[in-house]
């Protein structure tokens, strides 16, 4: 009996189509193995790609932007300059006060205003945080990161 | 059989496996060569470029924030002459709207250099010509017409001046390399201008880097009043028609912090044509008179003198001066504008008539030590301090300069032999104004940078005299004023102030024609808000100052007290109470 069951076991281990079977599982498993990070690591790239390419694109958008700001302003101002509303005021029928025709009222505890913050001080420079190393680094410079600082964040 | 078919596997996956190795060892040979390093290196100069981010100039506001210099979008019209389908077209259309000729542009189109593959036909093309532009070329690429193919338009800021010409003397100008020149463009060039910030860009989206921030050059808010400024270079306009003078200057300031209100000079240009530059000034020191051209200011230097010999207590309101007409300093004679003996005078009468001869008599009886030991203190022949660009310190000559003369102690008592700008005299005056003491003049009231305001502090510049001296001056002032019944005064306001009719120094000596005559006055007198300073160069309907800046000084001080919200006398007196 014990004599059988060896026999079948040594017959077994001995078939040559199942060592072929094993070496191809493992070579199809490789292979696998190896598509999976191939097709993980196209998608990150692909998608940090189109990232920096919108990216880029943001960065032209903000200049656009930046400069029509500065040029609307310079056109509006253009539109309130003296000269253009000194002739709006005389269009409408305005003319110059003179001085004996302001009235001037005394208000208790009224103090006259200083000139404080004048105008939106704005900042059109975009207050951007550094950018996201998700964005910047490849698949092998992430893992070299996370084998050299340890584990996922 | 199975043998043979042993030994033709093996000769293939031999010949494979040598083929493979050779490749392998040729990828190696390849990456190591000599060649690679350059191919490398060729590689890289395509991988990206240096990009320089230039900050958007910054703006300029009047105090009440209104744009005084901001920027505007032009463009730079260029063609890619690889992309050009027809020169012909492309130069027929940019002719018709860059007003360059049709050869000049076909020329440009087809005789470049091979190597370009693009040309720059016009730079700061404004956005009107640039719209038709682009008009004509959406309709010819919906018509599937390639004529204008490869036409380019690259958008960029200029500098532009709403205002035009409104305080051209005080802003200046910025040429298109961007540099800033005279007055505040000048002076705050590094400011405005910002840092640029050169930065390797990549093109690989792969490579995506962050751009560090360049931030905007930055803002600044004036102390000027746009409105008033406004009124006061059109009523130096109309003076200087209605006098015939040939150029002039009219100052307002705070005389508390010495913030300049307004500062108008003439002549004055179109900031946004400043190629007119040459045709209207023959030199630097004429683009603002007011801090940038000397000229011996005549009688308004006799408040200067006063002020001095009250202070050092050489006379006191009421001293007498029996005034016949002449007085002897140095050797030479001195005498009075009309030449006439005044008889007696106390110190009031002498600025009242304005008597050469009492105010030489004075500055001899402090001696030169304290007259002009006082002179240097008020800051004559020294330059203010203001910031614009283009300051002249003035002269004051002293014992023991080689062209210091003995009768200069009594002929600069009055305003001759000296030589300040209308500003230096405005801030010299002001110590009188404000209580004995000076403040620096100035024009920049704050900056604006990353989205904060840093207002900027007055500086004070000294205190040639005492409080006392000062306030005892100004009531001196307003009271001769006043008896003169002074073409300078305002119904409601208590004014004082001091009139200069100056003879104009030649080679040959004193032009006996022709004058300048110059104002400076404050109010009102219990609590001085504003000064004015007025000067203009040879009037000819009038020599005289008190017929021709007097009424100017007047005028404007109208406007003054509506602009800046200061009632009459009356009723400042009632709200005090």
């Amino acid at each position: 009996m014990q004599g059988q069951a060896t026999q079948i076991i040594h017959a077994y281990k001995q078939a040559p189509w199942r060592v072929q079977r094993q070496w191809v599982g493992i070579f199809l498993l490789l292979v696998i193995g190896v598509a999976m990070i191939a097709a993980l690591y196209l998608d990150v790239t692909a998608r940090t790609a189109v990232t920096g390419r919108e990216i880029q694109e943001m960065r032209v958008q903000i200049t656009t932007i930046q400069r029509e700001t500065a040029d609307l302003e310079t056109r509006l101002a253009d539109l309130t300059s003296t000269a253009a509303m000194e002739r709006r005021a005389v269009a409408l029928g305005y003319r110059p006060v003179q001085p004996g025709e302001l009235d001037y009222v005394a208000v208790p505890g009224f103090v006259k205003p200083e000139p404080a913050i004048l105008l939106a001080a704005k900042d059109v420079s975009p207050q951007t945080d550094t950018l996201p190393a998700e964005y910047t680094q490849s698949l092998l410079e992430w893992l070299e990161d996370r084998v050299k600082f340890g584990g996922l964040r | 059989m199975k043998q043979q078919y042993a030994i033709r596997s093996l000769i293939v996956v031999a010949g494979l496996a040598v083929a493979v190795v050779a490749v392998i060892v040729q990828i190696i040979r390849i990456q190591t060569s000599e060649q690679a390093a350059v191919f490398l290196s060729q590689g890289d100069r395509y991988a990206g470029e240096f990009q320089m981010f230039y900050p958007e100039r910054g703006e300029i506001y009047d105090r009440n924030g209104h744009l005084l210099a901001g920027n505007r979008t032009v463009y730079e019209v260029g063609v890619s002459l690889r992309e050009m389908a027809s020169p012909e077209a492309m130069a027929a259309a940019l002719s018709a709207n860059l007003g360059l000729t049709y050869d000049e542009i076909y020329k440009q189109l087809t005789q470049s250099p091979e190597t370009w593959e693009y040309v720059v036909i016009q730079d700061y093309v404004p956005v009107d010509a640039v719209d038709k532009l682009k008009k004509l070329v959406e309709q010819l690429d919906n018509a599937d017409d390639p004529r204008l193919s490869g036409l380019a338009f690259k958008p960029h800021l200029q500098r532009s001046y709403p205002e035009n010409a409104l305080a051209s003397n005080v802003l200046g100008f910025v040429t298109r390399d961007g540099r800033g020149y005279f007055g505040i463009e000048e002076k705050y060039n590094d400011l405005l201008a910002g840092n640029p910030v050169q930065i390797w860009v990549p093109r690989d989206p792969n490579k995506a880097t962050e751009i560090p921030r360049v931030p905007n050059g930055t803002s600044l808010v004036l102390t000027i009043n746009r409105d008033l400024q406004a009124k006061v270079e059109s009523i130096l306009d109309e003076a200087l028609s209605e006098y015939g003078a040939q150029n002039g200057t009219i100052i307002v300031t705070d005389p508390r912090n010495g913030e300049i209100l307004a500062m108008a000079a003439t002549p004055r240009m179109d900031l946004n044509n400043y190629g007119n530059y040459f045709s209207l000034y023959d030199n630097g020191s004429q683009y603002n008179r007011a801090i940038g051209t000397t000229y011996e200011p005549g009688s308004v230097l006799k408040v200067l003198t006063m002020a001095a010999a009250l202070d050092a207590g050489t006379v006191r309101p009421e001293t007498t001066f029996i005034d016949t007409g002449a007085i002897e300093v140095g050797g030479i004679t001195i005498q009075n504008w009309n030449r006439d003996a005044w008889g007696e005078q106390n110190m009031t009468g002498c600025l009242q008539h304005s008597l050469n001869v009492c105010l030489a008599w004075i500055s001899s009886q402090m001696g030169s030590q304290s007259f002009y030991g006082y002179m240097d203190r008020f800051g004559l022949g020294h330059p203010t301090g203001v910031d614009l660009s283009g300051e002249a310190p003035g002269r004051l000559k002293r014992p023991g300069d080689g062209d210091w003369y003995p009768v200069d102690l009594g002929t600069n008592a009055f305003g001759q032999g000296i030589a300040v700008t209308p500003l230096q005299l405005l801030t010299a005056a002001s110590a009188i104004a404000n209580e004995g003491r000076m403040a620096t003049p100035h024009v920049l009231y704050s900056m604006l940078r990353d989205g904060h305001q840093y207002n900027v502090p007055s500086q004070y510049a000294g205190s040639p005299i005492s409080a006392e001296t000062a306030n005892t001056l100004n009531e001196m002032l307003a009271v001769s004023l006043e008896q003169e019944s002074s073409m300078a005064l305002l119904p409601g306001y208590r004014l004082a102030g001091k009139t200069g009719t100056a003879q104009i120094p030649t080679d040959y000596g004193y032009d006996g024609f022709h004058t300048n005559v110059s104002f400076v006055g404050w109010g009102p007198v219990d609590d001085p808000q504003f000064m004015v300073y007025i000067w203009m160069e040879q009037p000819s309907t009038s020599i005289w100052a008190s017929e021709t800046a007097s009424p100017v000084f007047s005028k404007v001080v109208e406007q003054t007290v509506i602009l800046l919200n200061i009632p009459p006398d009356v009723v400042r007196s009632q709200v005090t109470k």
